[in-house]
């Protein structure tokens, strides 16, 4: 039974599906160029405008992992998430207006004071589930919303609220990246980083747990998991990444618009990560894509960029009624018809 | 050993169990009864998913109310359940370690406790094999394997029975009779096929209406009038 060589330490590869291991290689080393590629080539071909835009992607898209963790792992609704963005954004500016600490700082503060925010709004997911929690998560949205909206982000000002009342300063960005390329690189690291950190949850001992626990409570709780730990876990990692997805915004800009975090934003947000793909790695990016991308494709083509809600709204009734999967599912759905017709071999990739 | 002292539950006005009293030391002990007899409320209090109006329960001598929910699989109250609970997106060794996360490893490699498991209940072949696509029988062997990893002290099974082939019905038998050895873990098994109660309990326990009705050997209990009375519904002749 015991066979020596199977007698691995390494438990996260030792249990990964029966896939021919020279293609999985195959493909990780495709994967990583394509991401180099991307990181190295695609700043310096946008404009300016783009530039600024696919900031915004990449700080929304780990505003939607963030969602898509708990929807995709628990099962469970939050849609306070683009107010946690407002709140580490808010941490994020105030400490480096404040204290002048490095960004990497000012980014980590954020992401903890959002991820304390975060289990906070977990805590009624302890009793609840579904539709009264999505609602319940919606009212905290709106909670943020009316402290944002009443004070403002700080700008360099004094006080607490750090509110300037003359121009204002713009957000120290990391002195690795001030220019607006090398932002957009840092801030795909920090997008690679936060997959990574989700990636490594899903596949050790939490993701086993919340999968447990989406199971069935009774599953999870005669296998000895701790429900409690787990989802409250689950929620602050989500707040944690909220964070981070804000105070990246914030040095993006370089500064945040107190009316640009209404709680209606927080639903667009869900709702774009479903019609994404929750469960897709590349959900999150489809979905940071289609809030800002696309309606600033719109404006660049001088069509109104509020037509966007309708086009999403309309997309929203797609993935609930054709495609569950999203658009995420869609696309491996094609690459995988696509590779039949060309290779004719089973090009199963799951 | 089990010992249950007294054990009240209530549901409502409804009594799951009245003033239960056993003591149950045998490695295989069989728990029959007509339905609502609490047979299942049993396995619940002891899982912790009940909670009893009063009386206790002790497990090796410890009493189960000192034992928080979470951390009963650790201290080795381990189950099946009448509904299969595989993780479907899990692979089947993935729902083993899921279990094996939370319970006591005796020192060993996490790896060679799973493949044991697997290999115990016989679906080793199929340790990454998505939870989704096993089939009835093998999701019962999973959560098997996932209720004898790690060091189980009491092996609870809820209709294990239910719905199988000949064939599988004979697997399952050895299977269950060979957990003892296996694991040292006492199996209390609930079911209604009387042959597979039959081969594999040394002793049965009868419940009705929440009370003790009988307690022996199987083949002696199953013998009693007053069982075949109440649970298979059998009037003696000329009674």
């Amino acid at each position: 039974m015991f066979t020596g060589e199977r007698d691995v330490t390494d438990q996260t590869l030792a249990y990964s599906p029966l896939v021919d291991a020279k293609r999985v290689r195959l493909k990780r080393v495709a994967a990583v160029v394509v991401a180099l590629a991307i990181v190295v080539v695609l700043p310096e071909i946008l404009s300016n405008y783009w530039l600024r835009t696919f900031i915004s992607v990449t700080a929304l898209a780990i505003g939607s992992l963030s969602v898509s963790l708990l929807f995709a792992q628990l099962g469970m609704v939050s849609l306070a998430q683009y107010g946690l963005l407002g709140v580490g954004g808010w941490f994020a500016l105030r400490i480096s207006h404040g204290l002048g600490v490095p960004f990497e700082l000012a980014l980590l503060t954020g992401g903890v004071v959002a991820a304390a925010f975060g289990l906070v709004v977990g805590l009624p997911a302890l009793r609840m589930r579904g539709l009264y929690l999505a609602i319940i998560t919606l009212m905290m949205a709106g909670a943020i919303q009316v402290l944002i909206s009443a004070f403002g982000f700080p700008d360099g000002g004094a006080g607490i609220l750090g509110k300037s009342t003359g121009a204002r300063i713009m957000m120290a960005r990391p002195q690795l990246a001030a220019t607006d390329e090398a932002y957009f690189r840092y801030a795909m690291v920090v997008l690679a980083l936060c997959y990574g950190v989700v990636f490594l949850h899903m596949r050790g001992r939490p993701g086993r747990a919340w999968a447990m626990i989406r199971r069935s409570e009774v599953c999870a709780l005669a296998g000895g998991v701790h429900i409690v730990a787990y989802k409250v876990w689950a929620f602050t990692l989500s707040g944690f990444l909220a964070g981070i997805a804000g105070g990246l915004l914030a040095g993006g800009v370089g500064q945040l618009d107190g009316s640009a975090f209404p709680a209606s934003q927080s639903i667009m947000l869900f709702a774009l990560t479903i019609v994404g793909g929750a469960y897709s790695w590349m959900g999150p990016i489809i979905a940071g894509l289609m809030l800002r991308a696309f309606p600033a494709l719109l404006n660049d083509l001088g069509v109104d960029g509020n037509i966007a809600t309708i086009v999403f709204g309309a997309g929203l009734l797609h993935a609930l009624i054709t495609a569950p999967q999203g658009i995420a599912g869609q696309l491996q759905e094609a690459a995988v018809a696509l590779r039949k017709r060309f290779f004719g071999s089973s090009g199963a990739i799951r | 050993m089990i010992e249950i002292d007294s054990l009240t539950v209530l549901f409502g006005g409804v009594r799951g169990l009245n003033a239960l009293t056993a003591t149950l030391p045998e490695p295989v002990t069989g728990l029959v009864g007509p339905n609502g007899a609490g047979k299942t409320t049993l396995i619940n209090v002891l899982s912790g998913f009940v909670r009893p109006a009063s009386g206790s329960v002790r497990i090796d001598g410890e009493n189960l109310d000192g034992i928080v929910l979470h951390k009963r699989a650790a201290f080795g109250i381990r189950r099946t359940f009448q509904n299969e609970q595989v993780v479907e997106n899990l692979t089947a060794a993935g729902n083993v370690a899921a279990v094996l996360d939370n319970v006591p490893t005796g020192g060993r490699p996490r790896q060679q406790l799973i493949e044991a498991a697997l290999g115990f209940v016989g679906v080793a072949s199929k340790a990454n094999v998505m939870g989704a696509n096993l089939n009835a029988y093998e999701r019962r062997l999973v959560e098997i394997a996932r209720a004898t990893v790690g060091r189980p002290r009491l092996v609870m099974m809820d209709e294990p029975g239910a719905g199988l082939s000949q064939e599988e019905s004979e697997h399952l038998r050895s299977v269950i009779k060979s957990i003892h050895n296996y694991c040292g873990a006492q199996v209390l098994l609930v079911d209604h096929d009387v042959d597979l109660i039959s081969a594999t309990c040394v002793a049965t326990l009868v419940l009705d209406f929440g009370s003790q009705i009988a307690y022996g050997p199987t083949a002696a209990v199953l013998a009693d009038p007053k069982v075949r009375a109440a649970y298979l519904g059998i009037v003696e002749e000329g009674a």
